[in-house]
């Protein structure tokens, strides 16, 4: 049993910490400032709380205040891009990320080599040189990598042992199988669904996809390279949905919901970044602490040994809008941010470091039982879909399609049609 | 031209955030823009990707949907609510006051009550209905039963207008020509549909057009309750306006929308002076 | 003849429990559930005899201050507009009940098309104006907004109002040598008290519960009480609905005992604001 206590976090905590701040950004002191942040909520939350406050001696030193305003991912980009495009905005800092910035996002956005010539990172060569480049665009460096989330497999092992299963699936066809096995009533009473996914986020028919070697749009902008293994992976999302293996209320599942469900042992499986592994397992959150694993997602028995799954990465920087007013401060809490003691407690609070210095850190190592899994996964990861203007349009477009097949409302090869045909108008020339 | 100075607060208002914007809106929808891209003139382009748009259409038609069936449930259940007040009803104040409860209630608080109270695990009006062995609203699933949500909770926000305008013109009907009826041996339904309701009419139709031009634009109990999903099924026009502003920053179809969504209503505001017209010149007679 | 006895009377007594039951089940629902301990909220059957504790409102102030500065906002947002709305209509409304003319009696027609233009479609323009202004995320811009999308319906009333007091009283001020404001001030507001109200009331329900504007032009310093409430029914998860409830419950207790309190000058404004255009 790995000792989860010391770092757990309670969410009653946080959202106390996070209202604080935010009241502080209204009564902040006098003479102090206070930066207002726009992310994620989960950033706000491994930079930990009260005396595990990563940012004490930050606010200390420079008197000043963090105040986050948090959104789910999509909300936040748009919400993000509208603040950097006014004549000024309260925002310092905003999460950006890898799959978002265009030359024409980018260009809202504080080139951030001069200040990083002139007050440097701490190690700047440490942070994983293929994230500063997915962050410079049209040659400027236009974000700091903060966070990094590999998508895994999560399982709720006692549900399993409960539903009679001795060891996780090792192929998409038995993790099909295994989910359903797990949609029942479990000894604890609460109905149980195999699998819960968001249907707001491409990540998750994207990994299906490429479990059958397809994928969306590929790193050089093919669309749909593969329509065959597209359809099976659609195909398995709708068979799964049709057997009840999926909820009932797939359409309107957030990212949120799934930690929440398996947490609360509503759902055996979910797909989330590795970096969940301590929140899932968290004592004062979850009533399975200790039980939920995670694994690589496994590939289609047909490719198992061939291909390696390339799982879904996702990378998150902070940026700073080119109309913010304080850019100092910004720039002062990224450094910060980013210095190599944050990184490492940022990740043992669960966040994908950044550094790759920081996976061989002892401490994270002995608390983060993932970290090799993780490793290998990260491997042959890459992103969702490649950045280009139309890129939100195409993956609410991308949904659509997914959703009416996995409901049963289109068939499975008509929706890969439509995605095709749909989505090339508004692919890059 | 003294008075100028006592009409120049409300008529600057009027034009700057409301005449004025409208005005630019339209130079908006007649060219391509996105954030950090200057404007490039399109012409009707934007109007024609708009109104080909297969999710504009679905938006449009459930949009008509909910005008159409929500406004005329609520108008059935006003009317009857506003006889049965007139037929005579004890503690009457206190009920019309209760009545009136639901209009204080924000949009959002609104979806917070209905979301729950419609909750597929939890919801005590589901667990009641099961308990019913009547059929619940699975509405995170199945559009049509979202759509009908949505329409309950857009009636339930909006009932005691339509239910304070028709009443307040049955008072106006004077006694004695129910009286008067009744004496030449009138059934019921027969006063009702005789008497009352033709008396009324004009205050249904307004009341209508009202409610049609205030369903049309409806955005938050749509947008809060499913965010338009699952698969863009539940959205409305707003929410498609919306989408096309701030999630795609796609200026020109946006203001397009815009222009189209200001053409119904003036469209049906025009029917609703025209109505107005009328009755100020039938009063004058 | 004699169950027409019977049956009307049980008839109007079941229409008037199904009427309270629709409009004050879901209000009295969701207050009496944030009040409700920890998971009894999710209990099957729903629990409606339980030990009532505060701790869901004990929550909010600790998890969630953040709604509270919005109340606060929202509380200035309504003021704001109410002055605004209220003080700009009452000017125009005298002006248009005492003269008439083509050109009067034509912009009384543009104001009432005025109202019937949906909000979102000036939000697409306003938002650069706004920014260029730098009016973005204050209180200033929701109360003009608020107040301007009301003083076409204020005017209306107001004029409605004022008509029915009786000329001779301004024409006598104005003989004693009154000014036209003095005469509007120490006249006419006091005898159309009841308009005043009436349009108060629709700016007051109408800026304490606006969610469209909100959303889109505010994000961090005048984010009122409602934009709060529709974050957190995004970032909640299931087990603390009882603070949602009760942040629902604190939104909505004010204006609620507002409107059943000022229910006369509601019902008066709106018959007057619908049919007497």
């Amino acid at each position: 049993m790995t000792d989860h206590s010391r770092f757990r976090l309670s969410r009653r905590a946080l959202l106390a910490a996070g209202g604080a701040t935010m009241l502080g950004g209204h009564a902040a002191r006098a003479d102090g400032k206070t930066l207002n942040v726009l992310s994620h909520k989960v950033h706000q939350t491994v930079l930990g709380t009260g005396d595990g406050d990563l940012m004490k001696d930050w606010r200390k030193a420079n008197n000043a205040d963090i105040a986050f305003t948090t959104f789910d991912s999509n909300p936040l980009q748009d919400r993000l891009f509208r603040e950097a495009s006014l004549a000024e905005t309260e925002f310092g800092v905003g999460y950006l990320i890898d799959n978002r910035p265009t030359s024409q996002i980018a260009a809202l956005f504080e080139p951030l080599q001069p200040r990083q010539d002139k007050s440097p990172i701490e190690d700047f060569a440490d942070i994983a040189p293929g994230l500063v480049r997915g962050m410079t665009i049209d040659g400027k460096l236009i974000g700091i990598p903060v966070r990094h989330a590999t998508q895994g497999l999560f399982y709720n092992e006692a549900l399993l042992e409960e539903a009679g299963i001795t060891a996780p699936p090792t192929t998409l066809e038995e993790l099909v199988a295994q989910a359903k096995k797990t949609s029942f009533t479990s000894k604890a009473g609460t109905p149980v669904v195999g699998m819960v996914l968001a249907s707001d986020l491409a990540v998750f028919p994207v990994m299906f996809a490429r479990a059958f070697g397809g994928d969306f749009i590929s790193a050089d902008f093919k669309l749909v390279p593969n329509p065959a293994a597209m359809e099976s992976g659609l195909e398995t999302l709708r068979a799964m949905f049709e057997a009840g293996s999926l909820p009932r209320s797939y359409a309107t599942t957030k990212n949120d919901d799934q930690v929440t469900w398996l947490q609360q042992g509503r759902a055996a499986f979910t797909v989330l970044p590795f970096a969940r592994f301590a929140q899932l397992n968290d004592a004062g959150q979850s009533k399975y602490p200790g039980r939920i694993k995670a694994m690589e997602f496994p590939v289609a028995a047909a490719l198992k040994g061939k291909t390696p799954m390339a799982a879904v990465v996702e990378a998150w920087a902070m940026a700073i809008p080119k109309n913010a007013k304080d850019k100092d401060l910004a720039w002062s809490f990224i450094r910060e941010v980013s210095s190599k003691r944050v990184t490492l407690g940022m990740a043992i609070n669960g966040n994908g470091p950044v550094r790759v210095s920081t996976y061989a850190d002892p401490a994270l190592q002995a608390k983060n039982p993932v970290a090799a899994v993780e490793a290998r996964a990260l491997a042959n990861a890459r992103g969702a879909f490649p950045p280009f203007p139309e890129a939100a349009r195409a993956q609410a477009t991308f949904l659509e399609e997914v959703q009416l097949a996995v409901l049963g409302r289109k068939p499975v090869k008509e929706a890969v049609a439509a995605i095709v045909t749909r989505v090339k108008p508004m692919m890059p020339a | 031209m003294r008075a100028l100075p006592l009409l120049a607060p409300v008529h600057v208002l009027i034009l700057g955030v409301i005449v004025l914007p409208a005005f630019y809106v339209v130079w908006l929808s007649l060219n391509a823009s996105s954030f950090g891209r200057a404007p490039v003139f399109v012409g009707l382009q934007n109007y024609i990707q708009v109104l080909t748009d297969p999710a504009f259409r679905a938006a449009l038609l459930n949009t008509v949907l909910l005008v159409v069936l929500a406004v005329h449930a609520e108008m059935a259940i006003g009317l009857g609510m506003a006889l049965l007040f007139a037929s005579g009803l004890p503690f009457r104040r206190f009920l019309l006051v209760t009545v009136l409860a639901p209009y204080a209630v924000s949009e959002v608080t609104a979806v917070v009550m209905w979301r729950f109270l419609f909750d597929p695990d939890a919801g005590p009006v589901t667990l009641a209905l099961r308990a019913l062995h009547l059929p619940t609203l699975d509405w995170s699933f199945t559009p049509s039963h979202a759509l009908t949500l949505i329409g309950l909770l857009t009636i339930w926000l909006h009932l005691p207008f339509t239910f304070i305008i028709i009443y307040a013109a049955r008072l106006a009907i004077p006694g004695e020509l129910h009286e008067a009826a009744r004496v030449d041996g009138a059934s019921r339904w027969q006063i009702f549909r005789r008497v009352t309701l033709p008396l009324l009419a004009p205050a249904i139709l307004i009341a209508l057009l009202f409610r049609y031009i205030f369903a049309f634009r409806l955005f938050s109990e749509a947008w809060l309750l499913t965010g338009g999903g699952p698969a863009r099924s539940t959205e409305v026009v707003a929410i498609y306006l919306y989408q096309e502003a701030f999630t795609f920053n796609a200026f020109g179809p946006a203001a397009a929308t815009a222009w189209i969504m200001v053409a119904v209503s003036l469209l049906l505001a025009a029917g609703y002076v025209y109505l107005l017209r009328r009755q100020v010149a039938a009063d004058a007679r | 003849m004699r169950a027409e006895r019977i049956a009307i009377p049980l008839g109007k007594a079941l229409a008037v429990a199904a009427i309270l039951l629709w409009s004050l089940f879901p209000i009295a629902f969701i207050a009496l559930s944030s009040l409700k301990p920890g998971q009894e909220i999710f209990a099957v059957p729903p629990k409606y005899v339980f030990t009532p504790t505060l701790s869901h409102y004990v929550e909010l102030w600790r998890g969630w201050r953040g709604f509270f500065a919005g109340l606060l906002n929202s509380v200035i947002v309504t003021a704001g507009a109410t002055l605004l709305a209220v003080a700009a209509s009452t000017c125009a409304g005298y002006v248009y009940a005492r003269h008439g003319g083509r050109l009067l009696n034509a912009s009384v027609a543009g104001l009432i098309v005025v109202r019937l233009i949906p909000p979102i479609v000036v939000t697409l323009p306003l938002f650069p104006i706004v920014n260029a202004l730098r009016l973005n995320d204050t209180h200033a811009v929701l109360i003009i907004l608020y107040a301007a999308f009301f003083v076409s319906l204020g005017t209306v009333l107001m004029r409605t109002f004022i008509q029915q007091i009786p000329r001779e009283l301004d024409e006598a001020a104005a003989i004693d040598g009154a000014s036209r404001l003095t005469t509007l001030w120490r006249i006419i507001v006091p005898l159309a008290l009841p308009g005043v109200l009436a349009v108060s009331v629709f700016v007051i329900v109408y800026s304490w519960n606006e969610f469209l504007f909100a959303f889109i032009f505010t994000a961090t310093r005048a984010k009122t009480a409602p934009l709060v409430m529709s974050e957190m029914i995004g970032s909640i998860d299931g087990v603390d609905w009882g603070i949602l409830f009760a942040a629902a419950t604190v939104q909505l207790a004010p204006v609620l005992l507002f409107v059943l309190f000022m229910n006369r000058y509601l019902v008066a404004g709106l018959t007057a604001g619908s049919t007497k255009g």
